[in-house]
Order: C-alpha cells, then sequence, then structure tokens
C-alpha cells in the first residue's frame, strides 16, 4: 500500500469501517511508516481530546417527558388513539414488523 | 447492512407520518421518541447551552406536528424536521439577549475535579473547535462526539453520505490544525514563566 492510498482511507480506518483485511494491510503500512504512523496518531488524539473536551448532550431529568405531555395537550384536539382499521394488511413474515 | 437498517428505518417512519397524519396520537409520541435526542444534539451543539436546546427541541416538534398535514413525503421526514430544528437555532442566535452568558455545563461537569492541565487542554479544544466553521463543528460533534452514524448525520445536515465523509475528512484535520496552532502561541508563555 503506498502513502496516497493510506492517508484516502485513514479515516475508514479510525472510524472502524475498513473491510479486515484492508484494515490489516493499514495496520501493516503504519508500522513501516512514521509519516502515515504520526498522521494516524494526531487524528486519533485530537479525536480523543475533543471527546473528552465535549461531552455528549444530555437533556435535564424530566425533559423528555414535560416535552411529550406539551406535545400531546397541543394536539388533544386532533388526535385520537389507534385503532384497528378494518381491512389492514397481515405481515405475512413477522419479523419484518417493526412496530 | 446498514444501508438496510437505513431503509428499514425510513420505512417505519414514512408509515409513523402517515399515522399521525391519519390523527393517531400513538404516531405523535413514537416519531417524537424517534427523534428527540438527535434534534435535542443537534440544538445542543449548535447553540452552545442545555436550556436554549430544550426550548427549541420542543418548538421544534410542535411547528412540525403542527404543519405535518402538508408535508409530502418529497424529503426525509428527519430531514424536513431538522430543518425547522436548524431555522429555530439561529433565530435563537440572532437574539442578543440569548447569547451564552454562562459558562457551559458541559465545562462546569466536566472540569469538577480535574487538574489545571487537563481544564487547560479542554479549554484550548474548546477555542479551537469554536474557531471552526458551524458545519465542521456539526460533523465532528455529531460524528465523534455524539457517535452518530455518517448517514444519519448527512440526512440531518441535508447533504449526501460522501459530502458529509468530506466535510468530516476536512473537519478533522482543521481542527487538528488549529489545536496545534493554540499550543505553538501557548508555549512561549510557558516557557517565559519558568
Amino acid at each position: 500500500m503506498r502513502c496516497d492510498e493510506l492517508l484516502g482511507l485513514l479515516d475508514l480506518y479510525l472510524d472502524g469501517e475498513l473491510p479486515e483485511e484492508m484494515a490489516r494491510r493499514v495496520d501493516r503500512h503504519l508500522l513501516r511508516c512514521p509519516a502515515c504512523a504520526y498522521e494516524a496518531r494526531t487524528l486519533e488524539q485530537t479525536r480523543a481530546m475533543l471527546r473528552e473536551a465535549i461531552p455528549p448532550a444530555e437533556t435535564s431529568p424530566g425533559f423528555r417527558e414535560r416535552a411529550a405531555a406539551r406535545l400531546l395537550d397541543a394536539f388533544a384536539d386532533r388526535l385520537r388513539p389507534a385503532q384497528e382499521v378494518e381491512g389492514t394488511p397481515q405481515w405475512p413474515l413477522p419479523f419484518l414488523r417493526e412496530e | 447492512m446498514a444501508v438496510v437498517e437505513n431503509h428499514r428505518e425510513s420505512a417505519h417512519e414514512k408509515r409513523l407520518v402517515a399515522r399521525l397524519q391519519a390523527g393517531e396520537a400513538e404516531a405523535l409520541s413514537a416519531l417524537f421518541e424517534l427523534h428527540v435526542d438527535r434534534v435535542f444534539a443537534y440544538a445542543r451543539h449548535l447553540l452552545g447551552n442545555r436550556e436554549d436546546a430544550e426550548e427549541v427541541t420542543s418548538e421544534t416538534f410542535l411547528r412540525a406536528f403542527e404543519r405535518v398535514a402538508s408535508f409530502r413525503g418529497e424529503c426525509p421526514f428527519r430531514g424536513w424536521l431538522f430543518g425547522i430544528a436548524r431555522n429555530l437555532c439561529y433565530d435563537r442566535l440572532r437574539q442578543p439577549r440569548l447569547l451564552l452568558l454562562e459558562p457551559e455545563e458541559a465545562e462546569r461537569r466536566t472540569d469538577q475535579g480535574d487538574g489545571a492541565t487537563q481544564m487547560e487542554t479542554r479549554a484550548l479544544v474548546r477555542q479551537a473547535i469554536a474557531a471552526l466553521p458551524e458545519e465542521y463543528r456539526l460533523a465532528l460533534t455529531l460524528c465523534d462526539v455524539e457517535e452518530w452514524d455518517a448517514r444519519e448525520v448527512a440526512a440531518t445536515l441535508q447533504k449526501s453520505l460522501p459530502a458529509t465523509k468530506s466535510l468530516l475528512y476536512r473537519a478533522r484535520r482543521a481542527l487538528r490544525a488549529r489545536l496545534t496552532e493554540l499550543w505553538e502561541e501557548e508555549e512561549p508563555t510557558d516557557d517565559a514563566m519558568r
């Protein structure tokens, strides 16, 4: 693998999205090539520092419940409970049913 | 596999929208549950504080459900929903009185009990990311902090998957470059103090 090939694959490699065989080729190149290894390491460090500095977004306790209740209240006059509609097709393959 | 899951999720979403348009209360709750965390995360990273993000999230769903009867499905529902969220975020950012005046809760939380060096490093990273274009910030926070799949980010940003990956590629390198610059600016000060 050449350096320019590796650099084009580096984000996929760091994201764990490369097929195993390709990831092994990248591993082998990174062991042999200090410049590409540096590129990979600094990108990885940058991401680790970003995650350390900015935690995932978290709502305040009870926010979801309050927001859901507000919505249902706002649309109460326009909504009705789900009903079995006559003629609703049955699922021939139950594993396809998502609800 | 991810493509299949994406397709199934999209089909599920379409059915929920049709049921909501027919007036089913359960469909409203299900659509809210399906998207509330992502809408909140998007608003949180765009606005920089939780309180505004929660208000925008609530308002986004109110507006979307008010207008759902006119939604024709010409684009994915989630893209349409995030379009509403984006407009509401920009409206809020344009209001000077609502500019952030207090430290982010993220800073307060993560800085508790840590050493000075860790706090400085975090401050530097926040400074670096704040200096990036908004599109870069969103791509980085949604992909690398929230760990959304690139397809989800693409749908949210209303971009193609290759365009989103390219954006993320540039954003990661821009953040690294900005961080390097900031460190180089800091170093002479450190030396002078020794």
